[in-house]
């Protein structure tokens, strides 16, 4: 019991105080890069022995990126370019920014003038990414990117490594798959908030130190039977369930989570790279690969019908909407998947959420009333 | 057994004491809300009124906007939860709830029993919320409670196109220093807020009966506005102001008994 | 003796009959499209399709005052405010297709994302709801100065693909002589396109620069028609002639010459024009009517390909202030009204640091204010006015400061 809460203390630690391991990454003299939302080939960084981190923003109020964004920006860019401009991330030999979204597009050539120090290091993903061209296509984007990670390194990237960091970040993926599939049998051990840090804490660590200790975590929880949940269970839906205060309040109003559809959590680890001879190939095809998220082209809007399955099979009581204020990714998904669950009477809670000023207490009105209505309907 | 229900909103609090969840003992409104000494005044002048000590009430349900900071309550229930309860008991009919409060414009659809089946609070911005009323109110030096009648008598209502409050402030100011008269502004304030509400109930589907609560419902021109916005009857919940203060009495006898 | 045919008039004539013709195909059967307004046209048109375009049909709803219900319709569908207004109106459209002008309901769609990545989402909910096909055409964003050779590859496969698609949806072939055709009658029509629009370099402007915004409209649903052509022939004639004349637009000559950046506020645009008039501001040019301004080599795909990916929303830092800084000094401006859209934020997130470099780089006088091209709750006209009545200001001062550098030059061309 014990060996479990230091297991979680410890992860929960490294989530909530990434700097500490950063400045141990200083210390042992590993170069480190910034990886921003929502999907950068981190295999590439890892191949080159460098640390790759997370950058997801934080809670923090603006007064620097106001020279850049006006107040209608999603808080992710938002925040993540006004720690940049304070210099918290000047430690980052780079950061890799993808264009997924609108904001991403401009946050990456705002970043180029307004960081100048940490070097931007731009990713722009092809759309159509069933076409057998957009893996060509990428293949290159990732080619150009080894280079410069080759030029800041100051040493070639060889296959065989870019091969073992896809091993070792496939395995990171399949253990936290196991992970969020056990969590679900132990609520009361893992709180809504616990469950968030121990996959987040995987952005500010090595994967391989990362998936032991997640994997003793698995085989600590499995030495108990699973836990009785006398609560409700929900799904989380959108690009992440931050600031992290909003977790809590699940807690507070006995909500658990049966699963995610998070692009902070989930939806980075669903799908495995497919292994082969061309290593970079594979990085470029997993991409294609991957089904389920607001920024995968998805004509069908095949998402809802995800969700609608994911809420049956985890036997969820509801699904929340975890909606970054401003992202229209997620906003335009929402009236579809809407409709889908409606038809299905599966109860969703619209949650409106803003790193920059988040109204805590209309967060909380919304979620306790939520707990109290699906309370109440069975 | 007796229980109590104590609503606190930004800027009232409002009590019910109950008797067997059925004979209402007392109602208090004190015109401050959360942050204030109001909730407590307005809990202490309750039961004092029907001379009984704290001691006296099986269960107290706080709710509302500062439901957090009481601490005379055995429990905390949200105020969508206990407008439900409320209107419930007064129109067992009820299928729409339209609740327009100071921070918080919200629908809540109402299934079996009397129990949430959907519910939806306005965004961040003050549009569509009494704050909005407040402000525009201010502008027109008028108080609140007088903006319906002021309303009723325009002749050319205007339409105020801004929802953000503060350009709707400096589209009202210059609307009255062209000469626009005061009630066709103030007929368009009305609008402007009904037509922002009646978005969130028809993101939840309108279905009849739907009953008005909250302060702004004794706004009669509000009422006579919003039937014709989402065309159907709109009754205005009989206890007002009180009815979540009502439905967390309700659901305190409930849970105690 | 008939009245002579003004280029407004034709103007006017042409975009009526794209909206009736397209519901007259729709009504005998045929298959209409919708299209995003910088979709390379040169397939669907090789094709002999029908397509209207959502985003010009959006901008007419909108500055015929028509914007408000579909906006909160779209709303109380569960459609966040903060969204682009095109798309909300046009979702909104699509299922109550209340609008004083109707188009019809599409059976296939076409996207392409030059503009912004918002349409990719937007497109999806098309497809998803009605159960239509959708044809995209991604250009990946160009974070350096212009598209890598992988990235043309991939395009010009994506060029194959859109062709087998369309050939699927209509059974028909495509025919390779009459694609050369049409990419070369494109090119002629953006050539004088672009010609019209550099007239305007003129001191003073022939043309209101609000008038390009309508002449704009051809430009998005017909660059590859003939009739096209026949419009802007008469445009040209008619700025030429009032160049000769030395005519301004505005009675009392032009005060101040200003680009509008950004896309115009349709539901206010008769209160921008007369603001506009009564400081004696001249619009003369827009970042955005150039957009549709599209040359390659005919049958060149390579090149075909770069255009459509070097559209100004999908270029980096440097290319959108080096196209600023050579609009600056062309038209010779005095000032840069930026347009803080409240819709596009592909347009806003780089515009702040894009007024410092143009700023830096020449001495034009820059002011912002916030709006929305088809919202119009998100628009004050107070607010407005003072920035216009500041930016005259601005430039007043700048010009007094200049004065012994000005120059005049009357032949733009
Ligand atoms: S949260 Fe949404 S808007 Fe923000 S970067 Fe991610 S996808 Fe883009
Ligand atoms: S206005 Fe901006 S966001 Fe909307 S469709 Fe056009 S480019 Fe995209």
């Amino acid at each position: 019991m014990t060996q479990l809460k230091d297991l979680l203390s410890v992860l929960e630690n490294v989530a909530n105080n990434p700097a500490q391991v950063i400045n141990k990454c200083l210390e042992e003299k590993r170069l480190m890069i910034g990886c921003a939302p929502e999907y950068c080939p981190e295999e590439i960084v890892y191949a080159a022995g460098m640390l790759p981190v997370g950058l997801w923003g934080g809670s923090t109020s603006i007064k620097n990126a106001n020279l850049y964004f006006p107040a209608f920006a999603c808080s992710l860019v938002q925040t993540t370019l006004e720690l940049g401009m304070r210099g918290v991330y000047d430690r980052l030999a780079g950061i890799i920014v993808p264009a997924h979204c609108d904001h991403l597009k401009c946050f990456g050539q705002d970043w180029k003038v307004a960081v100048p120090q940490v070097r931007f290091i731009p990713l722009a993903h092809p759309i159509n990414r069933k076409l057998e061209a957009a893996v060509e296509y990428l293949k290159s984007e990732y080619f150009r990117i080894k280079s410069v990670l080759e030029e800041i390194g100051g040493k070639p990237i060889s296959d065989q490594a870019l091969s073992e960091a896809i091993e070792i970040y496939n395995d990171h993926r399949k253990t936290l798959r196991e992970f969020t599939t056990i969590a679900r049998d132990y609520c009361t051990t893992i709180t809504p908030s616990l469950r968030h840090n121990v996959i987040k804490s995987g952005y500010f660590m090595d994967k391989l130190e990362h998936t032991q200790l997640v994997n003793s975590l698995i085989r600590e929880l499995k030495k108990a039977p699973p836990e009785e949940w006398q609560g409700k269970k929900v799904i989380l839906t959108g690009i992440m369930a931050e600031p992290n205060e909003i977790l809590d309040m699940f807690e507070d109003y006995g909500l658990a989570v049966a699963a995610d559809d998070l692009a902070q959590e989930s939806r980075q680890f669903r799908t495995d790279v497919p292994q082969g001879k061309d290593p970079l190939e594979g990085l470029a095809r997993y991409w294609s690969c991957m089904e389920g998220c607001s920024l995968l082209y998805d004509p069908q809007k095949n998402r809802r019908f995800m969700l609608k399955t994911m809420a049956e099979e985890s036997r969820a009581d509801g699904v929340v909407a975890c909606i970054m204020k401003f992202c229209e990714m997620e906003e335009f998904d929402y009236p579809i998947y809407k409709k889908t669950l409606e038809e299905a009477k599966i109860p969703l809670l619209y949650l409106e959420l803003d790193l920059v000023t988040p109204s805590l207490e209309q967060v909380r009105t919304r979620i306790q009333s939520f707990a109290e209505m699906i309370s109440r309907k069975r | 057994m007796i229980t109590a229900g104590v609503d606190i909103g930004s800027t009232s609090s409002k009590v019910v004491v109950l008797e067997e969840g059925e004979k209402i003992l007392s109602k208090v409104i004190i015109p401050v809300g959360a942050g204030s000494s109001g909730p407590a005044r307005a809990f202490e002048q309750s039961i004092r009124e029907v001379n009984l000590s704290r001691e006296d009430i099986k269960r107290v349900i706080a709710t509302g906007y500062g439901r957090n900071t009481f601490t005379g309550a055995d429990q905390q229930i949200t105020e969508i939860t206990c407008h439900a309860r409320g209107v419930y008991e007064l129109v067992p009919g009820v299928k729409t709830i339209i609740d327009i409060g100071g921070q918080d414009a919200k629908a809540i659809g109402i299934g079996k029993g009397g129990t949430v089946s959907n519910f939806i609070m306005n965004d961040k911005c003050a549009a569509g919320t009494g704050r909005f009323l407040e402000v525009m109110s201010r502008i027109l030096e008028i108080n609140i409670e007088d903006l319906a009648d002021l309303a009723a008598s325009a002749k050319n209502e205007i339409s105020i196109s801004n929802t953000c409050t503060v350009f709707a402030e400096s589209e009202v100011i210059s609307q009255l220093s062209t000469g626009t008269a005061r009630e066709d502004v103030a007929a368009g304030i009305v609008q402007s807020v009904v037509g922002r509400v009646a978005g969130l109930v028809k993101r939840i589907g309108v279905q009849s009966e739907v009953v008005m609560t909250g302060g702004v419902c004794l706004n009669w021109m509000i009422i006579k506005v919003m039937e014709k916005e989402l065309d159907v009857p709109v009754i205005a919940s009989p206890m007002a102001q009180l009815t979540g203060a009502l439905g967390a009495a309700l659901l305190a006898f409930e849970s105690a008994s | 003796m008939p009245e002579k045919l003004t280029s407004r008039n034709l103007l006017n004539q042409l975009q009526t009959r794209h909206y009736t013709n397209a519901y007259a195909a729709k009504m005998k059967g045929q298959l209409v499209g919708w299209a995003t307004s910088i979709f390379p046209q040169e397939f669907c048109e090789t094709m002999g399709l029908t397509v209207v375009y959502p985003e010009n049909h959006a901008a007419a709803v909108a500055a015929k005052r028509g914007a408000l219900p579909l906006l909160e319709q779209a709303e109380s569908e569960g459609y966040s405010v903060d969204l682009c207004s095109y798309a909300r109106i046009n979702l909104a459209y699509m299922k109550s297709q209340a609008a004083e002008i109707p188009i019809p309901l599409p059976d296939f769609i076409l996207c392409c994302n030059n503009i912004c990545n918002t349409l990719i989402k937007w497109y999806e909910n098309i497809a998803a709801e009605l159960n239509i096909p959708m044809i995209l055409i991604d250009v990946p964003y160009n974070h350096g100065y212009e598209p890598t050779p992988a990235a043309i590859d991939y395009i010009k496969s994506e060029f194959g693909e859109c062709i087998r698609q369309l050939e699927k949806i209509t059974g028909q072939q495509f025919n390779q002589e009459r694609f050369q055709e049409v990419m070369i009658l494109s090119n002629e029509n953006s050539r004088a396109w672009k010609r019209a629009l550099d007239l305007n370099q003129a001191v003073p402007a022939p043309l209101n620069g609000f008038e390009l915004f309508n002449y704009m409209s051809q430009m998005v649903c017909a660059r590859g028609r003939q009739e096209t052509g026949e419009l802007l022939k008469l445009l040209i004639e008619e700025l030429e002639e009032k160049i000769r004349l030395g005519k301004s637009c505005y009675e009392d000559g032009e005060k101040c010459r200003v680009m509008w950046d950004g896309i115009a506020c349709w539901p206010h645009i008769k209160h921008n024009f007369k603001a506009f008039e009564k400081n004696g501001i001249n619009i003369v040019c827009s970042s955005y009517p150039e957009a549709w301004v599209l040359l390659y080599e005919p049958g060149n795909l390579d090149e075909l390909a770069k255009v459509y990916s070097m559209i100004g929303n999908n270029t980096c830092m440097e290319y959108q202030a080096d196209k600023r800084e050579r609009e600056v000094k062309n038209f010779k401006l005095d000032g840069i009204l930026f347009h803080v859209n409240r819709s596009c934020k592909v347009m806003d997130f780089m515009q702040y640091e894009q007024q410092r470099l143009v700023a830096a780089r020449t001495d034009v006088s820059i002011m912002n204010f916030d709006g929305d091209q088809a919202d119009p709750r998100n628009f004050a006209a107070a607010q407005f006015e003072t920035r216009l009545e500041a930016l005259m200001e601005i430039v007043a001062h700048n010009k007094s400061a200049k004065k012994s550098k000005e120059v005049t030059n009357n032949d733009p061309a």
